[in-house]
């Protein structure tokens, strides 16, 4: 398992699930349905603020697991893990209207 | 693939999906949202069946039944209890729901499955039901039925075993469930996902085996979402709650794991589904056999849970035969005599007029089973001698006062049975006893023991969130250690948790933690959260006053728990007594008929004079002439110092003013600004407006001010023919917004038709729109006025076997020692802490000779106050009394070490010495006997050798000081008897030319002055203006003196505004009445720090040498 934490931009069909990725120059396509989960955040530790109304994003995180194969080059067929969030913070990485935001690769398992 | 199911479902769109598992916010520490709110979405999602599934109890029925018929869906109720298997291990948390339209067979199963469950004690951890009795409770074997449906989730042995992927196991386990609870439709498998990582609990994975599981052994399936908040957002409140339930801060147990525990919109739930059974047709199977166990579970409130049919005891119980009514009727008539034993023909004619009145309403409702049931009850705390007296509304009931239960004169002071009791309401009327508060719970026993226990429970009550504990628990939630959370939560000062962001930015006092929320993240986080917990259930414990009187059913509309009393208490609170029909009668403790019936013992026992303390003259001038003086301390609701400082405005002469007084004290009336205008009618200051010559009698006690319900009812029954029901019923819509237009109309075109002029209407209408929700219930406050004027007697009278009930029930708002001050100001003696004397009490003693003051009594203080003694040490004194000498008391009261020496040092031992010897002395002996490694047994047969060394006291010891009394005193009984606490400061007052408390009345209204005392009470009533008034009153042994912050004011000493006890006041004298007399406070010190400097500064002054002061420093 690898660990990395970078922004990617992800492609999503009608029902919000991931068919595919552009990671490090490289454009990855999903092949098997993705596992969607939710975790949690320590607010406790992490956030400035936890005001009535500010949301179930500063407790939880939207979690998927994706297996994915890369589409230029032959790579063994891995598992990705990301997390989908919608802070406002998070700055677009691509402009293209398809491409989902919000999303950060944080582990490969190859 | 799965999006295309998706649609497919919302385009069929299936029936609507009903939540089985709901946690209100009545599940202490556990659920969120309050039962309306969680309804209300329901029936917004488009639910037409809702339930509710408390954790333990069930807390929030029966609001929620009223929710759902308010909303028009039907209510289902549950209960999530812990289940254990034989050896009483929790197995599982199961909902268990009430099956509904059933005869309330289902509710009367849910309801004894709870109170079995906490049969076993009080503590959280003691609540449980065995597996086996459950089956037994929720089944019949008889007719092959279950009664409830068991909920078997993930929470559950199975659901971890599922969890571990042992098959076989689960089969097995699951083999027992169904084993156990055979009956159909008594068991379910209960799928849940909170869509966790796959492979944990409450994940799709768990949810889908457990599925497989049920399906294999054709175990009927329902889906939930084990709710246990609103919304979303509402997760990280309930992380709060699960670190004030695990009483530990967040990061140190295993928190929940994300925010999906919400109310999911039945699209959610659909998908939910799908994401479980992988397969649509599964999906669509789960959902219905989730609504076929929801219409199952559908209650119909009048027929399962008894909604609204009023439950009062059987004939049989009340030992009457034949018609309630009848009885009712002959008792009554009887009491006349007895009530009006002198009155004249036509006093009795009205009487009987009014009371036919009343009995025809009584008999309309009928109601006169209830009025039976309250009269047995009073009659049998009489019977057990022990003082009463009716509060509230009931007191405006002649059938009240014939029957014993209230013992104000309803004609004689013109109260209104209609503002109590009328057809145009069928809900149960309220009455209220006050009983002394020392026997309240030999009474509750008492009630139990004649009625049975299968028709009487105590009330609970739902503590919740303020601002304090919120506080308290949202820093312990965020790992703050205790000093941080101490030194907010002290400030922390009336104001509700859920504006406290908004109190940051205009209290003074918190203009700190206000900066320190700046920089500090976790400050930040703090206020946050404490907002979020406002209001929220807390913990249920028993109400202070309410008991439940029902028949034999009540056990099987109510699930009980035990009481700190021990007594069974209902799950259901006072506002659910209404809907649920169910009679409940206030009991309530009150420490001032303590008070009184000591006193009237302590006379009798004293000097053998029996006092009749109910038949006194109402008009006894020396009464008060007392009272104007405005000493009022320890008198029953006059002495607070705003109910001070009104009797110095006042001037009470005559009962009805004291009835007036209560009532304009009250935060309606003051709302209203009633006093201001009502007092400068009665001093002439204007004249009074009495409007129009009808409403002359009715406004005329009141110099035209409307101040009580009874006028606004007098003043639409005179002014628009109405009849006074109606009156009343109309008093109480104005209050709401809503429903004023038509009472308006309906005032404007009565008032019209009987020829009122225009000018008229609209003046009066402007005082009722304005004035009517403002005012107070009379008869309340003349029931409230009979204790007052009793204890002003009492107190006029018998001043020293009064302040000997005071000090000991401690009726009042004042700490004893201000008591102290006061009977030192009255010149009542009170005889030092002697333990060949005192008792746990404070008794009244006759003096001896050698004191030939005009008193010849006096009060002999309490080994009660003796800090740190303990009840059993007490006992041993009363019980070995008296004792020849110190040694002896030593070996036959055995007293602890820490007790011997406060003895000493308060001077409960001096007697023992003949008179001989100093405090130093004894204190001196106590320390020996103390340092003695092995305490000689008390044995008569071995001559005490140990102790002849000790038969001579040592002596030179110093006398203590008076100053080191007080401190001895102040430390061990928390009160100064030697001397006020002030005189140690009496140099530097002088000095600083401070003003006594009782010299204030003298002085020029705007004379600027010091006054210096103890802190007695500090007050932030509601103002009209909105903005915030502190009251702060000072005791300086000669009174007490009452000072006014405004704004300004409280800027200048907001650090010592609410702490600090010892102040010194500067202000400027405002005259308020004949003897009234406020400051106008400009600012305030600390009293020691002035001390500190005033000593530092003296330090060198050759004429302080010699005082002990300057020794001391």
């Amino acid at each position: 398992m690898t660990r990395v934490d970078e922004k990617i931009a992800v492609s999503v069909n009608q029902g919000g699930e991931p068919i595919g990725f552009r990671w490090r120059n490289q454009s990855y396509l999903v092949n098997a349905k993705p596992v969607r989960w939710f975790a949690r955040r320590e607010w406790w530790v992490e956030a400035a603020r936890a005001q009535r109304g500010i949301g179930a994003g500063v407790l939880e995180l939207e979690m998927w697991r994706l297996q994915a194969s890369c589409v230029e080059r032959q790579k063994p067929l891995a598992q990705y893990e990301l997390i989908h969030s919608f802070d406002l913070s998070d700055k677009p990485v691509s402009a293209s209207p398809e491409v989902s935001e919000g999303w950060r690769l944080v582990r490969v398992y190859e | 693939m799965a999006t295309g199911a998706r649609l497919r479902i919302t385009s069929e769109k299936l029936k609507d999906f009903t939540h089985l598992h709901v946690a209100s916010a009545y599940s202490g520490h556990y659920g969120v949202t309050r039962p309306e709110l969680l309804a209300e979405a329901a029936a917004a999602n488009g639910s037409s069946a809702h339930a509710i599934t408390d954790r333990n109890g069930l807390y929030g029925a029966v609001k929620h039944i009223g929710a759902c018929l308010k909303l028009g869906i039907d209510p289902i109720v549950g209960v999530d209890l812990p289940v254990l298997d034989e050896e009483s291990n929790v197995i599982a948390r199961c909902v268990i729901l009430a099956h509904g339209n059933d005869g309330g067979a289902g509710w009367r199963a849910l309801c004894k499955v709870v109170s079995l469950a906490h049969r076993h004690g009080k503590r959280i951890q003691a609540v449980g039901i065995k597996r086996s009795e459950l089956a037994k409770a929720i089944q019949s074997e008889e007719h092959q039925k279950a009664f409830c449906t068991v909920l078997l989730g993930p929470d559950s042995d199975l659901g971890r075993l599922v969890l571990t992927g042992r098959r076989a196991a689960a089969e097995a386990n699951l083999a027992e469930w169904v084993n156990c609870l055979p009956q159909k439709g008594a068991l379910a498998i209960e799928i849940v996902s909170h869509l966790t990582e796959p492979n944990s609990e409450w994940s799709v994975s768990q949810a889908s085996r457990m599925l497989q599981l049920a399906d294999a052994n054709k175990v009927p399936t329902v889906l939930s979402n084990a709710v246990r908040y609103l919304s979303p957002d509402d997760a990280l409140t309930a992380d709060v709650l699960d670190a004030a339930r695990n009483l530990e801060p967040l990061g140190y147990f295993q928190p929940q794991p994300n925010a999906q525990a919400w109310l999911k919109p039945t699209r959610l739930m659909e998908s939910v589904a799908l994401e479980i059974t992988q397969n649509y047709q599964r999906s669509l199977e789960l959902l219905k056999t989730t609504e076929a166990l929801a219409n199952r579970c559908r209650l119909d409130p009048p027929n399962d849970c008894g909604w609204g049919r009023p439950k009062t005891p059987e004939k049989s119980a009340l030992g009457i035969d034949g018609n309630p009514f009848e009885v009712l009727w002959q008792r009554a008539h009887d009491a006349i005599d007895w009530r009006y034993p002198n009155a004249k023909p036509k006093r009795l004619l009205e009487v009987r007029h009014r009371l036919s009145q009343e009995l025809i309403t009584i008999s309309k409702l009928g109601f006169a089973t209830y009025f039976l049931t309250v009269a047995d009850v009073a009659q049998m705390i009489r019977d057990m001698k022990i003082r009463t007296a009716a509060r509230g509304s009931g007191a405006g009931s002649l059938v009240n006062y014939l029957l014993g239960i209230s013992g104000v004169d309803p004609v004689e002071h013109e109260l209104l049975f209609e503002r109590f009791l009328s057809t145009e309401r069928s809900t149960l009327p309220d009455i209220d006893i006050d009983v002394e508060s020392a026997r309240r719970h030999d009474i509750y026993r008492s009630i139990f023991r004649r009625y049975g226990s299968d028709r009487v429970t105590l009330l609970s009550m739902q503590s919740t969130y303020r601002g304090r504990g919120a506080v308290r628990d949202s820093g312990l939630a965020l790992g703050l250690n205790d000093e941080e959370i101490d030194e907010i939560a002290k400030n922390v000062w009336r104001f509700s948790a859920g504006s406290f962001r908004n109190a940051l930015a205009v209290k003074p006092e918190l203009a700190k933690m206000a900066e320190a929320i700046e920089t500090d993240r976790k400050m930040n986080l703090l206020v946050d959260i404490t907002e979020r917990l406002d209001r929220l259930p807390r913990h249920i414990s028993m109400h202070p006053c309410g008991v439940i009187l029902g028949d034999t059913s009540l056990l099987g509309l109510t699930p009980v728990e035990p009481s700190g009393l021990g007594l069974p208490m209902s799950q259901f609170d006072k506002d659910d007594m209404d809907p649920m029909g169910m009679l409940k009668l206030d009991v309530l403790g009150v420490r001032m008929q303590s008070t009184m019936a000591y006193a009237v013992q302590e006379i009798s026992r004293v000097s053998g004079k029996q006092l009749e303390l109910d038949s006194i003259p109402l008009d006894d001038p020396a009464t008060y002439q007392q009272i104007c003086t405005t000493n009022t301390l320890g008198i029953f609701q006059i002495e607070s110092p705003g109910q001070r400082e009104l009797t110095g405005k006042h001037q009470p002469t005559e009962f009805n003013d004291l009835t007036i007084q209560i009532s304009l004290f009250r935060p309606g009336p003051m709302k209203g600004n009633m006093i201001a205008p009502y007092l400068d009618g009665r001093h002439g200051f204007a004249k009074p407006d009495l409007i129009h010559k009808d409403l002359e009698p009715i406004l005329r006690e009141t110099f035209g001010v409307v101040i009580f319900h009874e006028q606004v009812l007098r003043i639409l029954n005179v002014m628009t023919g109405c009849s006074l029901a109606k009156a009343d019923e109309m008093r109480r819509q104005l209050e709401n917004p809503k429903s004023k237009p038509k009472i308006e109309l309906f005032f404007r075109e009565a008032t019209k038709a009987k020829g009122y002029p225009q000018e008229i209407i609209n003046r009066v209408w402007g005082i009722l729109e304005g004035f009517g929700s403002f005012g107070f219930c009379k008869a309340h406050g003349a029931a409230f006025a009979m204790p007052t004027y009793q204890s002003a007697w009492l107190k006029t009278h018998y001043p020293t076997e009064f302040l000997a009930g005071i000090l000991t029930h401690d009726p009042g708002m004042y700490p004893r020692r201000l008591l102290m001050a006061e009977a030192r100001r009255l010149g009542v003696i009170v005889l030092p802490l002697d333990v060949n004397q005192s008792t746990a009490e404070y008794r009244v003693e006759p003096i001896d000779q050698i004191n030939t003051e005009s008193a010849k009594i006096g009060i002999r203080m309490s080994l009660a106050e003796v800090q740190g003694m303990s009840e059993v040490e007490v006992q041993r004194i009363i019980a070995e009394q008296p004792f020849d000498s110190l040694v002896d008391f030593y070996r036959r009261s055995k007293p602890s070490r820490r007790t011997l020496e406060r003895l000493a040092l308060v001077g409960a031992l001096d007697s023992l010495t003949g008179g001989a010897n100093t405090r130093g002395d004894v204190v001196a002996r106590v320390r020996q006997l103390n340092s003695l490694k092995n305490r000689p047994a008390h044995d008569p047969n071995q001559p005490m050798l140990d102790f002849e060394f000790l038969e001579t006291l040592p002596s030179g010891n110093p006398e203590m000081s008076a100053e080191d009394r007080v401190a001895a005193e102040m430390k061990i009984l928390q009160m100064d008897v030697t001397e006020h606490l002030l005189e140690k400061f009496r140099p530097m007052l002088d000095d600083m030319g401070v003003v006594c408390a009782s010299e204030l009345a003298g002085l020029r209204s705007k004379t600027e002055v010091l006054v210096a005392g103890v802190r007695i009470a500090t007050q932030t009533p509601p103002m009209k203006s909105g903005k915030r008034v502190v009251f702060v009153s000072l005791d300086d042994g000669t009174g007490c003196s009452d000072s006014t912050f405004f704004d300004e004011a409280q800027k200048r000493c907001s650090h010592i505004l609410f702490n600090t006890r010892l102040l010194i006041i500067a202000g400027k004298t405002r005259r308020t009445g004949v003897n009234g007399v406020s400051l106008m406070a400009e600012n305030a010190w600390d009293l020691q720090e002035l001390w500190q400097q005033w000593l530092k500064a003296n330090r060198g002054a050759s004429q302080m040498a010699n005082t002990p002061i300057a020794i001391e420093a």
